[in-house]
């Protein structure tokens, strides 16, 4: 178990920089996800992590001590691969032993080791095969167990789930986390799906381009987005972005747009008049309102029922929004429909810069 | 201590290989040896072409300049070899394309037994020079070979006939002997080529209603383009490159009838051990060869993968 | 309908089996024609009226050749010849082309591309300077130097050929030994070598059949008995001997019995090696 700090840490190969000053801290058995499209340098971010690559400038720090001059093999650290990377010329047992053999550790303690993690990964039963002989879920598990065995200072996980089908995706997402929980260690966890983000992490680091744009926790990131992107990135079906003009008064703001009106507490006291900005609206924080007080006015255009929701989408003065509405919705399409939300779960954006305007208690 | 299966520890070298040295170590041992064995010979063979070196009257040595290459420009042999270097290379090369096309189309049908009709194909490709010529010496010769008694019991032939002596029929010959030798590695290209063109590209074609012919000309031909472009220019190169085959059957002749660029460097170095005219023959067949692949690629536009 | 679709079928495979047998006739049949020559006495050979089948077998052209030439001489330099240029190349050229599977660096592209236009060298271009380099220091006519001249045009061949298949082993599996625990070297080693072990086999076979087969150099670069390969001597047989038929025909044999048998315990890799490297130069 141990503290991951990272400071100033850049990248760039020839003349091409990829990571431009990250800095994040990691408390002590915390779950950091780097999530992000892909090329937005998060995997590049864990190979410096890992040592597998040499850091530009900046320092890494595990447990208060810096490891940018050590190897991979004396960082104590352990990872998942996005394609398990299992040596395939060598059975379960030895792949998951592997890095104990490669320590020195002798036979008995680490066949006793190799059990016990197997034993915990429910793979016990799978220790003679080859790799090439296991499922894609068997492989995950076979990949887990080579790095829990250790019992390293730090896990890193690179899209690990990535190459699974949805259902065995969602159980190993659940065997994640209660794995974490049962061993406490710290975990850097590599991802460009938002949900796993949302679901394992304590902490959530959103880059782009080769920038951190929010590190926060999940609620945090979900609830009050940093700027657009992140906005755009987290949730889905994706927040909705209206344009429109923003007056405050130092007390209160005002978003206008046709068919749109948002009143707002603001808490800055900031005075300024008819600004270009954007507004967020999460699509299950929308509900249906009466004609007179709703924030919105549109037009119904498409209706999709998935079972537990309707997706909605409606048109607002030519801008689309989706509302994700209860099952049983009447609404035909083409007739008019008013909506309204939390003024408190509504995001504002500077349009010019994409940055969030912060709103009443922030 | 515990002898468990460790594996050896790969002590100083694997510590070295964790520093920044690591891959010029990987690479120093290679380029020792290219500088050694490649590089020095390069630029020292060029540097001859600009002197005098016989080993037969060592003291006749110094720069000459251009002197080799004027001297070549009125040598008549070194035209006729150079006709003869076009006409060896063009035609040997059509014809193992073709014949390498069709063993490949038949190869890809992947008919029981394609297994070892494929090892068979590709046989005279690793025989050696020598054996090759030899071989068809043997099979050709104008008192015994087999095929002049299988030509006359035919009637196609009316008598026994002596290909390689005929000026007339050397080189065709000698072409036909390297066809057959140098075919399979059209095959085994074009082989690979045909295997990677979509399976489906021929089934959406196909409900198109394109017929067979159709699918050949445009599929087929515009998916293999590249893997023909590469195998063309890398068998031109080693056609240019390598005279042993005529070095064995005909050593030129009859008279200059089958003496190319690449046999009569050799044998000025060889016989004549005239190694600075040897050189600049053998530096403008480079710089020949040099153009011919500049414009082909470019022609090709294979040099864009 | 379905009754014509099947005859154009049928008629398709079997116009595919009579091409594939008609090439393989011609491919192998030169060389059965041989075989049957060296089996043959003189006098069956030397004949008004063509033997197709023996009708004496006789091993006797084996035997001459063996016991009554320089052959076994001839052989046993090829082979010392051979395997020089194969550890040569193992040594060297396996660290260049994982360097190269492996890693960018500065020049990487100049230097492949370099390993390529090699290939374009006239070989008298290099016969010559490499005559002389090697009289100078004293490794004309010699085994090592013959080696070590064959090693210019081998070695980018089998760095290029082996770059294909260290390519094909994943990455991610030197990176998960780093962290395992090994260094870069030991990770080379234990893991990535392994893997490509028959991509080592069959580079090495298909550098071993072209220094066996080599001729221009060593017509050139040896002089005598010390160094000369099978290929030049049995050249010289011919010319100065007058070597009858038979016995020419039994050396041809005998010589390639080696590469047939490496060809036929690799060639499935070597194809693809081979396919691959070439498609990509």
């Amino acid at each position: 178990m141990a503290t991951l700090s990272l400071q100033n840490v850049q990248k760039s190969y020839g003349g091409l920089q990829v990571l431009h000053g990250i800095d994040v801290e990691l408390e002590d058995g915390g779950f950091l996800v780097l999530l992000g499209p892909s090329g937005c340098g998060k995997s590049t971010l864990l190979n410096l992590i890992a040592g597998l690559d040499d850091v530009s400038a900046g320092d890494i720090r595990i447990d208060g001590r810096s490891v940018i001059e050590l190897a991979p093999k004396d960082r104590n650290i352990a990872m998942v691969f996005q394609s398990y990377a299992l040596y395939p010329t060598m059975s379960v047992e030895r792949n998951i032993g592997f890095g104990l053999e490669m320590r020195g550790v002798n036979n008995t303690e680490r066949n006793a080791a190799v059990k016990q993690a197997a034993d915990l990964l429910q793979i016990s039963h799978l220790l003679d095969r080859r790799p090439a002989n296991l499922s894609g879920g068997q492989r995950q598990r076979v990949a887990m167990g080579r790095a829990i065995v250790r019992n390293p200072d730090l896990f890193l996980f690179d899209e690990p789930l990535s190459n699974l089908d949805a259902k065995l995706r969602a159980e190993m997402r659940t065997e994640i986390k209660r794995l974490h929980g049962r061993l406490g260690t710290s975990v850097v966890y590599v991802t460009h799906d938002q949900i796993e983000a949302m679901t394992l992490g304590t902490k959530v680091a959103v880059m782009k381009g080769g920038y951190i744009q929010q590190f926060a926790d999940p609620q945090t990131i979900y609830e009050k987005p940093a700027n657009m992107f992140v906005a755009g990135f987290i949730g889905s079906p994706s927040m909705n972005f209206v344009t429109g003009t923003l007056t405050s008064d130092g007390r209160l703001a005002r978003f206008e747009a046709p068919g749109v009106q948002v009143e707002a507490p603001m808490s800055s006291g900031e005075i300024f008049g008819a600004k270009a900005a954007v507004l967020g609206i999460r699509p299950e924080e929308l509900k249906i309102a009466d004609s007179a007080g709703s924030m919105l006015t549109g037009i119904i255009d498409v209706v999709e029922p998935t079972g537990p929701d309707t997706m909605v989408t409606i048109r607002i003065a030519e801008q689309p929004i989706v509302a994700r509405l209860p099952p049983r919705f009447f609404g035909r399409v083409g007739e008019a429909i008013w909506l309204s939300a939390d003024v408190r779960s509504v995001s504002l954006f500077d349009a010019e810069t994409e940055r969030r305007i912060p709103l009443g208690t922030e | 201590m515990d002898t468990g299966s460790h594996l050896p520890k790969t002590g100083m070298i694997g510590e070295l290989s964790e520093t920044r040295y690591w891959i010029y170590l990987l690479l120093l041992p290679s380029l020792v040896i290219i500088l050694l064995v490649i590089a020095y010979p390069t630029i020292y063979g060029m540097a001859i072409s600009f002197r005098e070196m016989r080993l037969t009257r060592p003291g006749l040595t110094g720069w000459v300049g251009f002197k080799h290459y004027i001297v070549m420009i009125d040598d008549p042999v070194f035209w006729v070899a150079l006709k003869n270097t076009v006409l060896w290379v063009t035609f040997a090369v059509v014809l193992e394309l073709g014949l390498g096309f069709i063993a490949a189309t038949a190869l890809n049908r992947n008919v029981p037994g394609t297994g070892i009709f494929a090892v068979l194909i590709l046989v005279p490709y690793f025989l050696p020079n020598v054996v090759a010529g030899h071989m068809w010496a043997l099979l050709l010769d104008p008192r015994l070979g087999v095929i002049n008694d299988v030509l006359v019991r035919i009637g196609i032939l009316s008598s026994y006939k002596a290909w390689f002596a005929d000026p007339n029929t050397a080189l065709a010959a000698t072409i036909f002997v390297e066809a057959w030798h140098g075919f399979p590695f059209f095959a085994l290209l074009l082989l690979a080529g045909l295997k990677g063109i979509p399976y489906d590209l021929y089934r959406a074609a196909a409900v198109d209603g394109a017929g067979p012919i159709a699918q050949f000309r445009l599929i087929t031909v515009p998916m293999l383009k590249s893997v023909i472009a590469a195998a063309v220019i890398l068998r031109v190169i080693s056609l240019v490159n390598s005279p042993d085959l005529l070095l064995i059957l005909t050593g030129g002749g009859p008279g200059d009838a089958t003496q190319v660029l690449s046999l009569y460097a050799f044998q000025t170095a060889y016989k004549d051990f005239n190694f600075g005219y040897a050189s600049a023959l053998s530096v403008v067949m480079f710089v020949i060869l040099m153009v011919f692949a500049y414009a082909y690629i470019r022609l090709s536009k294979i040099g864009q993968e | 309908m379905a009754a014509t679709r099947r005859s154009r079928r049928m008629a398709a495979d079997i116009l595919t089996y009579f091409v594939l047998v008609s090439m393989s006739l011609f491919c192998i049949g030169p060389i059965v024609w041989m075989f049957l020559t060296s089996l043959k006495l003189e006098a069956d050979i030397v004949t008004q009226t063509m033997q197709y089948i023996p009708n004496r077998i006789t091993f006797q052209n084996y035997v001459a050749i063996w016991t009554q030439s320089s052959f076994p001489v001839l052989i046993g330099n090829s082979l010392i010849v051979t395997l020089i240029t194969i550890v040569v190349c193992l040594a060297t050229g396996t660290l260049a082309a994982y360097a190269f599977s492996r890693y960018t660096f500065r020049g990487r592209n100049a230097l492949m591309l370099g390993y390529l236009v090699v290939r374009m060298f006239p070989a008298v271009m290099m016969i010559i300077p490499l005559y002389v380099v090697l009289r100078s220091v004293g490794l004309i006519d010699s085994r090592i130097g013959l080696a070590l001249a064959y090693t210019s045009f081998l070695l980018p061949l089998f760095v290029w050929m082996l770059k294909g298949f260290f390519d094909a082993a994943p990455k991610e599996l030197e990176s998960a030994a780093r962290i395992d625990g090994s260094t870069r070297f030991g990770a080379m080693l234990w893991i990535v070598i392994p893997l490509a072990r028959n991509g080592l086999v069959a580079s090495s076979v298909f550098i071993a059949i072209a220094a066996w087969n080599e001729f221009l150099f060593a017509l050139m670069l040896t002089t005598g008995q010390g160094s000369r390969t099978w290929p030049v001597g049995l050249q010289l047989m011919v010319g100065e001997f007058q070597l009858p038929w038979g016995v020419l025909a039994a050396g041809g044999i005998l010589s390639i019995l080696p590469v047939m048998l490496m060809f036929a315990l690799v060639q499935r890799v070597m194809v693809q090696g081979l396919t691959a490297g070439a498609i990509k130069g």
